[in-house]
Formats: C-alpha cells, sequence, structure tokens
C-alpha cells in the first residue's frame, strides 16, 4: 500500500511548492468519505452485475501496486511531480 | 524446429505465401531470435518492475518532458480490473471508438492475452525520433 505521495509543482519566477502527503493517516482522516466511496462501489457492482468481492479485490491490487509510480512533467518552466512510494 | 517456422512453412504449403516470401520470414525469425536470446542473458526475468516512458519535446520552440515510470504490478493489476467491465460498457465504447475513427472491438481482448502482452513489456523497446520529439518507451 502507498505511504508517501510526494507532489512538487515548480512554476518560473515562483518558488518550488512541495507537498508530502501521507496516505495512512490521511486514509483515516478521510475514513467516512472511504466508507461512502466503498459503499458506492458495492452498489454499482451490483447494479451492473459484477462480482463485489472479485471488484473489491482488483481495486485493491491497483492500490496496492502504486508505490514506485512517478509521472514528472516538465513543459517550459513549468514542472510537475508526483511519486508515489 | 520452432513453432514459428513450423507456422511459416504451413503457410507456404497451403499456398497462403510463397516460396520468396517464406524464406525471408524464415530470415527474419533467425536474425530476431539472436538478439531476443542475447538480451535474455543479459536481462533476466523477474529484474524489470517498472515501465517507463521518456518524451522528449519541442513545442512552439519550448522544450517539454514527459518522464513516467509506471510498475508493471499495476498494469497486471489494471488489467485485472479492466477485465471487470461489463460487456454493454464494451459495446458503448466500441461505439464511440469507431465513432473517432478506432475501429477496435475490445470485447475480443481476454485479460489473459493482456497479461501474456504485460508478461512480456520486459521485451519491449519503443523508441520514435522526430524532428520535434522522442518518444522512449522501455522497461528497466
Amino acid at each position: 500500500m502507498p505511504q508517501l505521495v510526494t507532489v512538487k509543482v515548480s512554476r518560473p519566477d515562483r518558488r518550488p511548492i512541495r507537498f508530502w502527503i501521507p496516505v495512512l493517516p490521511l486514509a483515516l482522516v478521510l475514513f467516512p468519505v472511504v466508507v461512502l466511496v466503498v459503499l458506492a462501489a458495492i452498489v454499482a457492482c451490483v447494479v451492473f452485475r459484477i462480482g463485489v468481492v472479485r471488484a473489491l479485490g482488483a481495486a485493491w491490487r491497483v492500490i496496492s501496486a502504486l508505490p514506485g509510480a512517478r509521472f514528472d512533467i516538465e513543459h517550459c518552466r513549468t514542472a510537475v511531480l508526483v511519486a508515489i512510494r | 524446429m520452432t513453432e514459428q517456422r513450423k507456422d511459416i512453412l504451413d503457410m507456404l504449403a497451403a499456398g497462403k505465401i510463397t516460396a520468396e516470401e517464406a524464406e525471408q520470414l524464415i530470415a527474419a525469425l533467425e536474425r530476431d531470435h539472436a538478439p531476443a536470446t542475447a538480451s535474455h542473458d543479459a536481462r533476466p526475468k523477474g529484474k524489470v518492475k517498472y515501465l517507463r516512458v521518456v518524451v522528449d519535446a519541442t513545442d512552439n520552440g519550448e522544450p517539454s518532458r514527459v518522464n513516467v515510470r509506471v510498475p508493471l504490478q499495476l498494469l497486471r493489476a489494471g488489467v485485472r480490473l479492466a477485465a471487470l467491465v461489463p460487456p454493454q460498457a464494451l459495446v458503448k465504447a466500441n461505439a464511440s471508438l469507431s465513432d473517432s475513427g478506432v475501429p477496435i472491438d475490445l470485447t475480443q481482448l481476454k485479460p489473459e492475452q493482456l497479461e501474456a502482452l504485460v508478461e512480456h513489456l520486459d521485451e519491449v523497446t519503443v523508441e520514435v525520433d522526430s524532428p520535434d520529439a522522442t518518444v522512449r518507451v522501455f522497461c528497466e
């Protein structure tokens, strides 16, 4: 499971902004929202006749495979970096 | 005799290709076989963990760079998630793709085929060079 998401935004003539987002504490703070999202996903699975366990398992696999992903985009002198650890 | 060589000879026997075409295909097969074997030795399977996409481009004279690193495990998980897409959604997606000029039938894509594709991505290197941009897709 991802532990830390780093977001860095660099813009010309401004100081670069860097965020370190700890995923677990954030997930705990947003727990009610997470529960709602999971419930909505379960309802969607039932409506579209998709196996709920399979769908949740696949979604969990995607989340747990996220560490190591890195997206680095630079255009002109603006740059955005998102790194998941 | 390898499976591919047998396929070529079968096509020749069935009259689907000429003897010259068969010779060219077998020559290409032999050419491809040597580097493939060498790359297997140089980069053992299981070591490759990430798919990298690197794009260097100039847009109106301004440099742009995209550097993406995606874990192969994420691609595998994505394939499993995509396998859950209901058929009616695939039909709608097919219609939209067809309208956009991309006539791909997504219902023909089977999860096991996609998984096999991801499995063999470690051997793929794509390099595109144009005056304005360079694109490299590879695994590391």
